[in-house]
């Protein structure tokens, strides 16, 4: 009896230790770790950070919120990562990767020796059953779309235990950024419910942390509903700085949630929480304020990559929106498009809406994204006078009222539906009305809640104008195809075309193709330059501006370097420590 | 059948109707809770149908309420698209936080307004009346949502209390003294909001009510026999004067789950406010029903305590069989 307890207790204590937090764990022989070339900091710490709402899986095949996609990029890593700083693709957990001549088939080498968060090992057979995984239509994964390359799907092959062959149908440019993103997932613990059909139901919030494992800097240790989930460090983590200390820093990460932006500038400036994203240009300038006598510092990282842009609805419409036919005239004349998008003042919905602290746009690519904008593209003043000669030439009069009159004498009347949950789109909208209104356009602003705008703009098509924004994942031009081709998804302002509308949308569609196919940067910079000339000519979208990224932190954390791309403040997190000082937590030198 | 038998039958098909009018609204509304992924340039329309072919959305409505109903009839209450799990799972914690919360305040707002009530109408007409009914006045015209935000500017601006949330970070952590004094400092906001913002309604019916006992000739006949002070306003007035307000109660109860959605969305309080806000934005459809539902179920369930309450407190309400 006494030896079965002593037993009982040795696997408990044995259970126990596994379960419980582990100190980063000594690099092991033959374990090929990734090393970075940050400041070297020092163990230690629970770093808090706000989201707005809770994840609502960790499941990262179907997780498709920006919450759960925040915190599952923390437990999770990708075969080739983009790094948010530089914009550029660099090896994660493949250690280099090779293509062949014709760009159709990329050879992946993964690090040897890495481990999952559990301890167990990583291998090709992981990064197949990944792919299977995401390619298999029955699991509906949002980034299976990502995969079809030419209209098939991408083949994966084992090759040994430590090399994998992805071969596409036909030449992807940057077909490397698909890689991104995409976790890799063990098989040991997933491939048991994905063959019983249970894939959509595995890795739930719920999911106890002992049976979830990925190869992200932190695993999982608690999710309390409604409040919090926190990480702690992946022990087998495949990263150390040059000093052979294993990342991450930090012992955990804790995410709280706080509903809107303005309860997280409550929390923030009350201590409760250590990095604050996105901030909007009134709350920057409220915290940095006095940012210094508390212990914080802000950083404007400039523009974002999305894009904010008045669309008019040139859908072929459904039923009962006579009104809007009538008016869809004007919207198709491609002249009045360029005498509105003549007529805003960008500069003061730069000043006006986001405080100085973003950009005016002509194009649908940021100054930020430097290695796709074409810094020849027109940026005409405002102006009126220009404005006022197109819609003249267009066959647009004047009553003596100063009312703007079409051919056929009717008064130019339209309105513009924005979201509630945006005030700058609904202030934007405010602006462009008074801009407008000096043409002789009376034009009507509309708050809809967000569900409704999209039900309009994707569905019903029971609007005349709506101004929304795009962009913001990828610097490459690749995965906003389905907002310029034709038959694209996204390409708002006509959806759901059969052939190109117009021969200026045709081609788009061919300059599209074929930059998505040519692996040389200097051809396929040239066709995309071509393809922002032909939109900023015959403007679908009239692009308005776009707000700087604004982020702010505690002093005390070392190795703070925000970035525009998502997610912008946690993309290094594996790096992040506090420094010693006032407020640094425990946690001594590795 | 008796009275609380067809009081229940009453409140079964109240909550039928309220889940075929919310299920109805909730439907209608423009747009669904994969709207949001056509904004996506990266994922097809058909991977957006293939998902609302997965889910039931394109059903027609007859066929989605029944399912729902199926799925009530499981105790699951229907399923979240979002979190992609039954909605009981979803609710149960949340109410349980709400009620932690709502509860609290009911009962504190009741310990202070009864007595307030008592003495301001004991005290009609002088000094302290005059001010109670000023306060009282005063917290009447202010929304609970600036009672909230001032509460939270405060505790900014002193570091005193906690600017949200319910525990902190590392309350696992803490010994369970600790713990439960790190609950009570993150219930005070809330809680304090709650209470004010209920406090001015709770003062005035209990001072009416009390006000028209003590005008009663049974009241003057206990003076006159000297009992007076104290003794008289809670030994015999109060109970007098408890039948409306055993409706107040009632509606007290109702409130539960219901009464500091707004509340609990300001101060960051885990509860069913912040829940079924994103529910609603997201057009999470059985989420909204459910926490609907529930705080139906304790509105029935409110007006029934209510009811039973007066018969209990006054010996003139009799109750027939059919």
């Amino acid at each position: 009896m006494h030896r079965w307890r002593s037993v009982a207790t040795l696997v408990l204590v044995c259970s126990g230790a596994c379960f419980a937090a582990l100190g980063p764990q000594p690099v092991l022989r033959g374990e090929d770790l990734q090393t970075t070339d940050n400041q070297i900091g020092r163990y230690g710490g629970t770093l808090i950070v706000a989201q707005r709402s809770e994840p609502k899986t960790l499941n990262p095949v179907i997780a498709a919120d920006a919450p759960s996609r925040e915190v599952i990029g923390r437990l999770t890593a990708d075969l080739i990562h983009i790094n948010r700083a530089s914009q550029q693709t660099e090896p994660a957990l493949a250690k280099s990767w090779g293509i062949s001549k014709d760009g159709r088939i990329f050879t992946i080498k993964l690090r040897h020796g890495l481990r999952f968060s559990d301890g167990q090992p990583f291998n090709a057979d992981d990064v197949v059953f990944s792919f299977q995984v995401y390619l298999d239509e029955k699991v509906h994964s949002s980034q299976r779309d990502l995969l079809v390359v030419g209209g098939k799907p991408i083949e994966v092959q084992k090759i040994d235990q430590y090399m994998v062959r992805f071969t596409l149908s036909q030449p992807y440019a940057a077909a490397e950024r698909i890689f991104d993103s995409l976790a890799m997932m063990p098989r040991h613990l997933l491939e048991k419910p994905y063959k019983e059909g249970q894939f959509a139901q595995v890795w739930a919030l719920t999911t106890s942390p002992a049976e979830m494992a990925g190869m992200g800097p932190f695993r999982m240790k608690e999710y309390v509903p409604g409040q919090k989930i926190v990480l702690e460090r992946n022990p087998y983590y495949w990263k150390a700085d040059q000093s052979k200390n294993r990342l991450p820093y930090l012992d955990e990460l804790a995410f709280l949630f706080v509903g809107n932006e303005d309860a997280q500038v409550i929390r923030f400036q009350a201590g409760e929480t250590d990095i604050i994203s996105r901030l909007s240009a009134d709350n920057y300038a409220l915290l940095s304020k006095d940012a210094a006598s508390r212990g914080t510092a802000f950083f404007d990282l400039g523009p974002s990559l999305e894009y904010d842009f008045l669309v008019f609805n040139l859908n072929d419409l459904k039923k009962d929106t006579d009104n809007i036919a009538a008016k869809q005239a004007w919207f198709r004349e491609v002249k009045f498009r360029q005498a509105v998008s003549s007529a805003i003042d960008r500069d003061s919905i730069v000043k006006l809406v986001y405080a100085g602290h973003g950009a005016a746009l002509w194009g649908n690519v940021s100054p930020s994204n430097k290695q796709w904008v074409d810094q020849v593209l027109p940026h005409p003043p405002r102006s009126l006078e220009r404005a006022r000669e197109l819609l003249k030439s267009a066959g647009f009069a004047w009553r003596a009222d100063g009312a703007l009159l079409d051919r056929q004498g009717k008064v130019v009347e339209f309105s513009i539906i924005t979201s509630t949950s945006n005030a700058q789109r609904t202030k934007m909208a405010t602006l462009i009305q008074d801009d407008l209104s000096k043409l002789g356009m009376n034009v009507h602003v509309v708050p809809l809640e967000f569900r409704a705008v999209l039900d309009r703009v994707f569905q019903t098509y029971d609007y005349e104008a709506s101004i929304m924004a795009l962009g913001g994942g990828d610097a490459d031009p690749n995965p906003e195809m389905n907002v310029w081709l034709s038959s694209g998804g996204t390409h708002l302002w006509h959806l759901g075309e059969s052939t190109p509308a117009t021969h200026w949308e045709a081609q788009i569609d061919q300059l599209m193709q074929k930059q998505m196919v040519q692996l040389k940067y200097k051809e396929r910079k040239h066709l995309y330059d071509q393809v922002q000339e032909t939109v900023a000519a015959n403007v679908p979208f009239i692009f308005l501006a776009t707000p700087d990224v604004l982020v702010g932190a505690t002093r005390t954390l070392g190795n703070f370097k925000p970035a525009i791309l998502d997610p912008n403040t946690l993309w290094n997190v594996e790096q992040l420590y506090f420094l010693p000082g006032n407020g640094t937590p425990a946690g001594g030198k590795p | 059948m008796n009275y609380l038998e067809r009081r229940v039958i009453h409140g079964v098909l109240l909550l039928a109707g309220v889940s075929v009018l919310c299920f109805a609204f909730g439907v209608m509304a423009p747009g669904d809770f994969f709207d949001e992924m056509k904004l996506n340039p990266q994922i097809s329309p058909a991977t957006v149908a293939a998902l609302r072919s997965q889910y039931g959305i394109d059903q027609p409505l007859p066929l989605r309420y029944g399912r729902w109903v199926e799925s009530v009839l499981r105790g699951e209450w229907g399923y979240s698209f979002a979190y992609n799990c039954p909605v009981r799972s979803l609710l149960m914690v949340r109410a349980g936080n709400t009620l932690l919360l709502t509860t609290l305040a009911t009962l504190l707002a009741w310990l202070i307004a009864l007595p307030l009530g008592v003495w301001t109408a004991n005290r009609r007409g002088r000094w302290d009346d005059r001010l109670g009914l000023a306060g009282t006045t005063l917290l009447l015209s202010v929304p609970e949502l600036v009672i909230a935000l001032v509460l939270l500017y405060l505790a900014v601006r002193t570091h005193a209390l906690p600017a949200g949330g319910m525990v902190s970070v590392g309350f696992g952590g803490l010994g369970k003294q600790a713990q439960l004094i790190d609950l009570a400092s993150h219930l005070v906001i809330p809680a304090a909001t709650l209470v004010l913002a209920s406090l001015p309604l709770l003062v005035r019916h209990i001072r009416a009510s009390v006000l028209e006992v003590l005008q009663a000739p049974f009241v003057q006949a206990a003076r006159a026999h000297g009992i007076g002070g104290a003794r008289l306003l809670f030994r015999y007035v109060l109970p007098a004067a408890a039948n409306p307000l055993s409706s107040l109660l009632g509606l007290s109860i109702g409130g539960l789950l219901s009464g500091s959605l707004l509340v609990e969305v300001i101060t960051g309080w885990p509860g069913m406010g912040p829940l079924l806000l994103e529910a609603s934005l997201a057009r999470d459809v059985h989420v909204v029903i459910g926490a609907v539902m529930a705080s139906t179920f304790f509105m029935i369930a409110g007006s029934m305590v209510a009811d039973v309450l007066l018969v209990v407190l006054d010996p003139r309400v009799r109750l027939g069989s059919t």
